[in-house]
């Protein structure tokens, strides 16, 4: 996903001279293009992330759209401050391009997860937050958000993700979520993210094996998320069940459990998603999610055993 | 701005430092102490050394001041509203409900480039400007004003490293080394003596004066023509010019009475 989103911005840097990419020090084998076209606008702040968002605040304060790269664990976690007060606070035009969400870092372990950042990002005024299925949807997005001019922080995996949209049936809007897979209203799975895949096959798992014709929709936009289009939709559903690879505070499962109580839905609803502890099994992406019952069988089992008591 | 003399200069500061005074709500307002300890560098940034355009706060031809440490706004506040950035009446709105003068330095206050409050933004934020003037050839100059507690912060190292490693020569970081922080002296807390040496081992032009010598501050501040960014150690006293408050750390916090205000007042009007 990353180097999709990297081709983008690269791209969008031959169209725009006020372009500038800012790096803490990470990127190897991905950014390096844009270094040797653009030296001027490509800057490698070194490994200090809250200089690095200062920097990118200065930078647009002079009228420069901005975008930074790191991993999400560093350029979320340990520069939130900054972000908070020289990005939101000011709405300044800064894209935070953030790599290894959830698991993606696998055996490198949890200081290299990134479990909490919707949670944490969602909590910021004027924040907008995009966490892709794909790298084609990633590429999409940044495309289409060029001339958006407010803080975003897109939310991405790492590399070599299995991809879920081809390039004719992706169109990425902001705030729209994407119905992937039309079923009944029995069930309505919300996803985000990279593990939409994971979905996608559960999704097959449940209506070749259980005859249960789900629909999916795809969560792209995680803020500001406009589900007017899909209301009556999701109040008539007979239940509602969320999946990220997040931690279970703060996640797409809470938000959307705060819009389905504001608008007084009655039925089941459950969230699948990381937990509330650090995952202390070492293991690759694919093997964590695994144990954590994240995988296509694992959500397709999850979803049956919810499925059968409502 | 067009240049002023050493003696419009002081007039100035005393001005400064009256306003401040007419602005502060009784019993309420603090930060009294470090709003004064920068009211001469102020007062020759804003009226000597920056080119600024009160009447067009948005000028590309403008010089950028940040003041990173944004609580001592009101000295800010009033520095802009007697350059002209805003009328004056406005001042009396600082620190009221709904009012349009937040304790802490705001953008969205004429002339106010930067919102700050939290210590360890302010460098990093100027260095921003400083490669963008300088990526587009603009001769703009940035000026932080950083407060000696603030070095504490990593995040401002950060900033220090990354303005010499890139030869920032547009920006100037002022520190107003008045000696007291939030909780003590400043050498009792973190002793970052000496910041000049420190700040030429991060490849930084350096230099240290009296941050209340109006023409030291005129000479240090001045445009020049320089291949490296400068970082002054201004020294200060904090509550400089009211005898009350000069060397107090308490000033930091305390806020007064209302008959105290009025004494300093009086007593400033006198002079």
């Amino acid at each position: 996903m990353r180097v999709g989103v990297i081709d983008e911005v690269y791209k969008l840097m031959g169209k725009n001279k006020d372009i500038f990419f800012l790096t803490g020090d990470l990127g190897y084998t991905a950014v390096e293009k844009i270094q040797e076209k653009y030296p001027g606008r490509f800057i490698n702040v070194g490994v200090a992330e809250q200089n690095m968002i200062g920097i990118a605040a200065g930078l647009a304060l002079t009228g420069k759209k901005v975008y930074v790269y790191s991993i999400i664990a560093f350029l979320i976690l340990r520069a939130f401050e900054h972000i908070r007060d020289d990005l939101c606070y000011q709405d300044l035009d800064v894209t935070l391009i953030g790599i290894g969400s959830g698991l993606s870092y696998g055996y490198l372990s949890s200081t290299h997860f990134a479990l909490e950042d919707i949670a944490i990002m969602r909590a910021l005024p004027n924040m907008t937050i995009i966490s892709p299925a794909d790298e084609i949807e990633a590429r999409s997005a940044v495309s289409h958000l060029v001339t958006y001019a407010h803080p975003t922080y897109i939310r991405i995996g790492k590399k070599n993700e299995p991809v879920v949209y081809t390039k004719k049936n992706t169109s990425f809007k902001l705030g729209v979520p994407t119905v992937l897979k039309k079923g009944t209203l029995d069930c309505i799975i919300f996803v985000t993210g990279s593990i939409t895949i994971e979905v996608l096959k559960a999704h097959e798992l449940l209506s070749h094996k259980n005859n249960l014709q789900c629909t999916v929709i795809n969560i792209s936009t995680i803020k500001p998320l406009i589900l007017k289009s899909i209301e009556k939709k999701i109040v008539k559903a007979k239940c509602i069940i969320t999946v990220e690879e997040h931690g279970q505070v703060g996640g797409l499962g809470s938000f959307i459990g705060e819009y389905l109580l504001q608008k007084k839905y009655h039925s089941d609803f459950y969230c699948i998603n990381t937990g509330t502890e650090f995952i202390k099994t070492l293991g690759s992406q694919s093997y964590l999610r695994k144990k954590l019952g994240i995988d296509a069988v694992g959500i397709a089992q999850k979803i049956l055993k919810f499925y059968k008591k409502v | 701005m067009g240049r002023k003399t050493h003696t419009t200069l002081i007039t100035k500061a005393s001005d400064i430092r009256r306003t401040i005074f007419d602005m502060l709500k009784p019993h309420e307002s603090h930060h009294i102490g470090c709003s004064l300890s920068i009211v001469d560098i102020l007062a020759v940034l804003y009226f000597d050394s920056m080119n600024v355009f009160p009447k067009k706060p948005n000028s590309p031809m403008r010089d950028i001041f940040i003041l990173s440490k944004g609580h001592a706004a009101a000295a800010l506040y009033a520095t802009l509203s007697l350059a002209g950035f805003f009328p004056k009446k406005l001042l009396t709105t600082f620190e009221e409900d709904e009012g349009a003068l937040p304790g802490h330095a705001t953008n969205t206050v004429p002339g106010v480039e930067v919102s700050t409050g939290s210590l360890g933004h302010g460098l990093s934020i100027g260095a921003g400007f400083a490669l963008s003037f300088l990526h587009d050839k603009k001769p703009n100059n940035v000026y932080v004003l950083l407060s000696d507690g603030e070095l504490n912060e990593g995040s401002t190292w950060e900033a220090i490293m990354f303005a010499g490693h890139h030869k920032l020569h547009n920006l100037v970081a002022i520190v107003d080394a008045n000696g007291m922080q939030g909780y003590g002296k400043t050498k009792d807390i973190i002793d970052l003596t000496s910041l000049v040496a420190k700040a030429q081992e991060f490849r930084w032009d350096a230099c240290e004066i009296d941050g209340h010598d109006i023409a030291s501050l005129q000479s240090v501040l001045a445009k020049k023509k320089r291949k490296k960014p400068l970082f002054v150690v201004a020294n200060t006293i904090k509550g400089k010019g009211i005898g009350a408050l000069e060397g107090k750390f308490e000033s930091h916090y305390k806020s007064l009475s209302k008959e105290q205000i009025t004494e300093i007042v009086r007593n400033l009007n006198t002079i």
